[in-house]
């Protein structure tokens, strides 16, 4: 697959409750990361079984899913928070590498 | 340089991460101007309710459910019975009752009477200590004290909302930046501390590892060790979490730098060694198996006969009740006291449906004080009553007549996105204009008081010139204080007089959303047929004088603001002509002659305004009439209902005294019961009128109308369980835990609260900002008003639709199955009530119901 012309990042994504989404946003914006993107009311499946999606009336109860992409350099920071922040709760993290057009947004 | 670089800021983030997780054990505290009822152990919801007990036991040093003394206090008193410890010990200890009978003395002792005479004579626990302890607190209490009183100055001091007479130099700048450049010219500390505290690091996280290092905490205990400065202050603590949510500059991470930056600063001071042995307290005797046995012997008259063999035998049994475990027996005796009758009323046979017309329906809010006052409107004429959180479903940013900040009205689950402005009606922009300048003028006085009360030199001239008609002020505000009210409020009308307005729903919501927000909120409700020409949609709010706890007595469901603004926009869209065509096409039709009128309940005088009638067409006005006559007869036998128990209230009034003293205790500034709020709050009930309608609820149950038959999907049901419940649920905790630990969870006695910051009180001039609510608003003197129970709800739906509710929402797995909230339902009227238990659905029946 050729990205030419693109500059190699890492993406991160993160479930979370909502309930926990500040404290992963304060530690996306804390170790560098210059945005992100969040999607409240996710639903899915996972370990604890099957969560409900949008709920009308409580935005706190309900996984939201967060994105940043980072330069390879702030990876290991921000991963240092992630990694006991999710050990202890009930949301998934997804790493991988990315391709963006515009490196200057992110950095 | 780049390695280096990446592993420090892993270590902050590291550092992020375990005060986020110590942080856990906090609940979040709003301001005390927008209240927010919480549940002060919400953090802790994941775990199971005796769990999350032990918890805050082992950090706070926090009570969990009312004391030994207290339990068998009323058990004597007829509020616990035999039959209700029975059942207690059979749902929580079953395979303790189910032991063998012991022969003592020649005679076969049942397992049950050993267990009573243990839970009724036993050694009492004792009392929950804090074992998390700082080493600031174990080896030199009085530095803890200064790390204390220097984290509540600064923390008043940044965080203040515009009380002080000068803001904190440098705020704009963070706390952390600000406190640092400050703290070093702190003449109260010693010179070398002040010299040391100039070089600190410039992020918080490095002056809060650099702490932790000269202290000695490991990188494992470093969780435990930021919890335990978190719960030397949880009211400031919980208060720092809330305003991280919302970028107000501070944040836990700078709030624990700068007491860990104290703390290792004052210690290297102090006389003692940082490397001088921790003090150990000698842990509470708490009384064995073996001594538990021998009471139990005594507490059966068997006195010192008992043999070794049978105390043995007592013990053995006894070891299955843990001694920390009876506090929970005692909790689940004393709820279903209250439980089991009231389940035995709501299974009477429902009143017949109506088959005339209502002359009117009012929704009132779920809030429990509604219940009163749809008891009482429904005795006093042909009207139906509903109930919905009182923001009926409309989650809005409001801004009044006069500007200025919007306030967000709806429950703080939601983040509110629909903006509506108060504008003049047709033809009353001067009104309006002369209402706003009189409102300015008004707060300008009352601003310029305050101003020239707090100068330097402006109080000398504010005496000589007011001196001579505040003392006379200061005397008929407190011994004639319903005359002065009333001459107040007309000199503030006359001032400011009323101006009819419109509020902007059209503007504020698309087309779109009207229609689906109508149609959400008439199906939760259960009201997709039989409409009254008039239906009103009552809100609440409470009038009451000099009153830093008002927000607490307003509705929760609008974020502890007063709730006609809502009704008012929910009344203008369920009007529009587009909303019920929409309505129509998807089954909801509501008659032509049906119009909706936006009402509020004042809780304190048992009022109810009618608002707008302006925009109500003239052909209702009769009705109109008729419907605020009733509704002032009923808030007066209302107000009679509740003189019976409100502090100081005239014995026996008649309905009109009644309404005569409730109006004069809302303008009495000395009065420290304006109203009893939802004190006694122990019930949700979900289902149609026709379950409660007649009964005398107390105005202790939060009524919520559903009709299970028009939600056949369950999603009225999904989003009532998810977010009603959830902040019934939060007030229920906030009274239970206030009334249980008053010192760790409530506020203390008002008599002695200080408000600081306009952002909550301190009881005193120092120490914690008061994290619940006040003791009066929870017991007159040592009588408890409010009785600490768990909430019950109850629901009437067809249990597997809450099962695959339950399943899907971890919210719910987690309230229900971790013991926050207990569940009955029933899908049919006239069926057995069942409980909602780990096992699936059970019959809810006392043991000798089971025996017969």
């Amino acid at each position: 697959m050729s990205h030419d012309g693109l500059t190699k990042m890492t993406k991160i994504e993160v479930v979370v409750a909502g309930a926990d989404a500040s404290a992963v946003r304060e530690l996306f914006q804390t170790t560098g990361a210059t945005g992100f993107t969040s999607l409240s009311g996710v639903s899915g499946l996972g370990h604890h079984g099957y969560h409900q999606g949008r709920l009308l009336f409580n935005e706190q109860a309900t996984l939201e899913l967060l994105i940043t992409v980072v330069p390879d350099t702030s990876v290991e920071a921000l991963l240092a928070g992630l990694r006991p922040l999710l050990a202890e709760s009930s949301g998934v993290m997804f790493v991988s590498d990315t391709y963006v057009s515009r490196p200057e947004y992110f950095t | 340089m780049s390695a280096t670089l990446a592993v420090s800021r892993g270590e902050r983030s590291r550092l992020r991460a375990d005060v986020t997780l110590a942080a856990r054990i906090l609940a979040p505290t709003w301001p005390i101007e927008t209240f927010i009822a919480i549940n002060p152990l919400g953090g802790l919801e994941d775990q199971p309710f005796a769990d999350a007990l032990a918890t805050a036991a082992e950090v706070f040093g926090a009570r969990g459910t009312l004391d030994e003394a207290a339990f068998r206090s009323a058990y004597r008193a007829g509020r616990v019975t035999d039959a209700d410890l029975h059942g207690a010990l059979a749902r929580r200890h079953p395979q303790a009752l189910a032991m063998q009978p012991i022969t003592l003395g020649g005679r076969a002792v049942t397992p049950l009477e050993l267990l009573l005479a243990d839970l009724l004579h036993g050694e009492p626990a004792p009392p929950p200590r804090r074992s998390c302890a700082t080493l600031s607190e174990q080896i030199a209490p009085q530095v803890a004290g200064t790390v204390d009183a220097q984290t509540t100055k600064w923390c008043a001091a940044f965080l203040d909302a515009g009380q002080a007479g000068w803001a904190m130099p440098g705020r704009e700048l963070g706390f952390y930046a600000a406190w640092r450049d400050l703290a070093p010219r702190d003449r109260s500390l010693p010179r070398a501390v002040r010299e040391r505290l100039q070089t600190l690091p410039e992020h918080p996280e490095d002056a809060a590892l650099a702490a932790l290092d000269a202290l000695g905490v490991h990188e494992g205990e470093r969780r435990d060790y930021l919890q335990a400065h978190l719960a030397r202050l949880p009211g400031w603590a919980a208060h720092v979490r809330w305003r991280s949510e919302h970028r107000a500059g501070i944040d836990l991470v700078s709030y624990l730098a700068q007491r860990l930056v104290y703390e290792s600063e004052l210690l290297r001071e102090h006389e003692t060694a940082l490397a001088g042995a921790r003090v150990e307290q000698p842990a509470p005797r708490t009384p064995s198996v073996g001594e538990r046995a021998l009471d139990v012997a005594r507490a059966l008259g068997l006195g010192e006969h008992v043999s070794a063999a049978e105390t043995t035998d007592i013990a053995q049994l006894l070891e299955g009740v843990p001694v920390s475990r009876r506090t929970l027996v005692w909790l689940d005796a004393y709820e279903s006291h209250h439980r089991d009758p009231l389940l035995q009323r709501l299974a009477l046979p429902p009143a017949p449906a109506r088959t005339d017309r209502p002359a009117a329906q009012l929704v009132c809010c779920i809030d429990a004080r509604s219940e009163g006052l749809r008891r009482q409107l429904e005795a006093t004429g042909p009207y139906e009553t509903l109930g919905f959180a009182g923001f009926f479903a409309v989650a809005i940013q409001f801004r009044d007549l006069a500007g200025g900040a919007a306030s967000a009205l709806c429950p703080v689950l939601l983040d509110p996105r629909n903006e509506i402005h108060e504008l003049p009606a047709g033809g009353a922009q001067e009104l309006a204009e002369r209402r706003v300048a009189g409102q300015r003028a008004l707060a300008g006085a009352q601003e310029g008081f305050h101003a020239a009360k707090d100068d330097l030199a402006a109080p000398f001239v504010l005496a000589e010139a007011a001196g001579w008609a505040a003392g006379p002020l200061a005397a008929a505000k407190t011994l004639l204080a319903g005359p002065y009210g009333t001459l107040r409020g007309r000199l503030h009308e006359r001032a400011a007089p009323r101006a009819p307005t419109t509020l902007t729903a059209e503007q504020g919501f698309t087309a779109d959303e009207r229609a689906l927000f109508a149609q959400v909120a008439l199906t939760m409700m259960g009201l997709t047929q039989g409409f009254a020409r008039l239906v009103v949609l009552c809100g609440h709010g409470s009038t009451t004088e000099n009153n830093p706890y008002e927000a607490a007595l307003d509705c929760g469901a609008c974020g502890g603001n007063r709730g006609a603004p809502n009704a008012r926009t929910a009344a203008a869209i369920l009007n529009g002509a587009d909303v019920r065509e929409h309505l129509a096409a998807r089954g909801i039709s509501i008659p032509q002659d049906a119009w909706f009128v936006a009402g509020e309940h004042d809780t304190a005088t048992d009022r109810v305004t009618l608002l707008d009638r302006h925009l109500v067409p003239a052909a209702y006005h009769a009705e109109l009439d008729t419907l605020a006559a009733d509704l002032i007869e009923a808030g007066d036998r209302l107000s009679a209902e509740r003189c019976a128990v409100l502090p100081g209230a005239p014995d026996r009034p008649s309905p009109r005294q009644a309404a005569r003293h409730v109006r004069a205790r809302s303008t009495d500034w000395a009065q420290v019961f304006p109203e009893w709020g939802l004190a006694g709050n122990a019930a949700f009930i979900v289902g149609p009128r026709s379950m409660t309608i007649g009964l005398d609820l107390q105005r202790r149950a939060f009524l919520h109308s559903y009709e299970a038959a028009v939600d056949a999907d369950g999603t009225a049901l999904e989003t009532i369980l998810t977010a009603p419940l959830v902040v019934a649920q939060w007030i229920n905790c906030q009274y239970y835990f206030s009334t249980v630990d008053p010192v760790v969870f409530g506020a203390g006695s008002k008599t002695i609260h200080n408000v600081v910051g306009a952002i909550g009180v301190l009881a005193g001039h120092a120490g914690d900002l008061q994290p619940g609510l006040p003791w009066q608003a929870l017991a007159d003197g040592e009588r408890l008003v409010h009785e600490p129970m768990r909430l019950l709800a109850v629901v009437q739906a067809p249990p597997a639709r809450i099962d695959a509710i339950v399943e899907r929402n971890t919210v719910l797995q987690q309230l229900f199955g971790n013991e926050w909230v207990a569940l009955a339902a029933r899908e049919h009227p006239g069926e057995a009530w069942l409980r909602h238990t780990p096992r699936g659905w059970q019959p809810w029946t006392t043991p000798q119901e089971s025996a017969r």
